[in-house]
């Protein structure tokens, strides 16, 4: 097939050719440099779209249970790394019993931790996988509804909110890896820092 | 050039949730639409069809996962999936708070917003409304043709409007 794709570039980019006519889109791609840019145009808006759908819902309870154990667990070892806050390192401790196995298998994974710069009464802490597989961020003194956002390149992406508890905390489950870690407040970036992988 | 195992791994970790986000959005149903993201990267992944000319990888991946996950929709295994899904999504929106990336959201929202009637109609039923091509001809009493043809400008107007540093033409 040599005739360009015209509108079809758009539909396949979105998923709405079928059958025969995708693999001769396919092929056509294979050696057509000018009907790729327009599908890799049209491919990045179709991601754009779907930067506004929502998240699949949480995995059934038993797949669950396992990653707040494990941010249960870094918590834990947060508070044994930095002597942050006395009140902090208690509570932690008392969970020390329910996360002897998280902690297992957390110590076999390779993790890193880095406290952000903040503002004075601020204190935001950032544990995370080496491979980006999980980060645990844990803030002290952090305004209600404040965000997490990871910086990536040139890409930002906002991680969620932390919680309302004392400290806040937030689990991300497979955040990638990223350049900086920043907490958001009302458009205003509080605290910062780099992870190193 | 083809994708390096690494690079295409760090990906995959990177989006995982973005990607089951999109073939959940088709399917409405959490292990079909794992399949549909390991079966389209497992694709990728042993076919080795990307290359560096085909774009940035994340939208790239988005595209094969999503029309794996259609691919399944259209199988007939699947069919009581979509007669669910889209008496339950209808009316068509889009909800920012919800979304996976409520920045992104919001940017193309307004993106949307600034696009012709027609063209976002189109875009907003066939993409959020889950609607087959023939489906919105029918509700919206276009001609197939025009359907197709308004979905493409929509969509390469909206990545005018989209890209940064080009003014919409």
């Amino acid at each position: 097939m040599t005739q360009h794709l015209d509108d079809d570039a758009e539909l396949y980019a979105l998923g709405f050719t079928e059958g025969e006519r995708s693999e001769e889109i396919e092929a056509h791609l294979a050696t057509c440099a000018p009907c790729c840019e327009r599908v890799a145009a049209a491919e990045s808006v179709a991601a754009s779209l779907a930067a506004a759908l929502p998240p699949m819902p949480a995995a059934a309870p038993r797949r669950r249970a396992w990653w707040p154990q494990l941010a249960t667990a870094a918590a834990v070892i947060f508070a044994a790394t930095t002597a942050l806050e006395g009140n902090f390192a208690q509570v932690a401790s008392n969970r020390v019993q329910r996360t002897d196995v998280a902690l297992t298998a957390l110590a076999s994974t390779h993790f890193a931790h880095t406290t952000l710069t903040s503002r004075p009464g601020l204190i935001v802490k950032a544990i995370y996988s080496r491979d980006g597989a999980w980060a645990y961020v844990v803030a002290s003194g952090a305004p209600a509804g404040a965000h997490v956002v990871l910086q990536q390149g040139a890409a930002q992406r906002d991680l969620g909110a932390l919680d309302d508890g004392a400290p806040a905390t937030l689990f991300i489950h497979e955040p990638g890896r990223g350049d900086e870690y920043d907490i958001v407040a009302d458009g205003k970036t509080i605290a910062h820092g780099k992870p190193v992988y | 050039m083809a994708l390096d195992e690494a690079a295409f791994n760090q990906a995959y970790r990177a989006h995982a949730a973005r990607l089951r986000s999109v073939a959940y959005d088709v399917l409405r149903d959490r292990e079909a639409a794992e399949d549909a993201v390991h079966s389209a990267l497992t694709r990728i992944w042993s076919g080795g069809s990307y290359r560096a000319d085909r774009g940035a990888l994340l939208p790239f991946l988005i595209a094969c996962v999503r029309r794996e996950a259609l691919d399944t929709l259209r199988g007939s295994k699947r069919r009581h999936l979509r007669e669910v899904k889209v008496a339950a999504d209808d009316p068509v929106s889009i909800d920012e708070t919800a979304a996976i990336d409520p920045i992104e959201a919001r940017r193309i929202r307004m993106a949307l917003d600034a696009l012709p009637d027609a063209q976002r109609d189109v875009i907003t039923r066939a993409y959020f409304g889950h609607r087959t091509l023939l489906e919105v001809a029918r509700e919206t009493d276009l001609p197939l043709g025009t359907v197709k043809s308004r979905l493409a400008a929509g969509l390469r107007r909206l990545h005018t409007v989209l890209s940064p540093g080009v003014a919409p033409s």
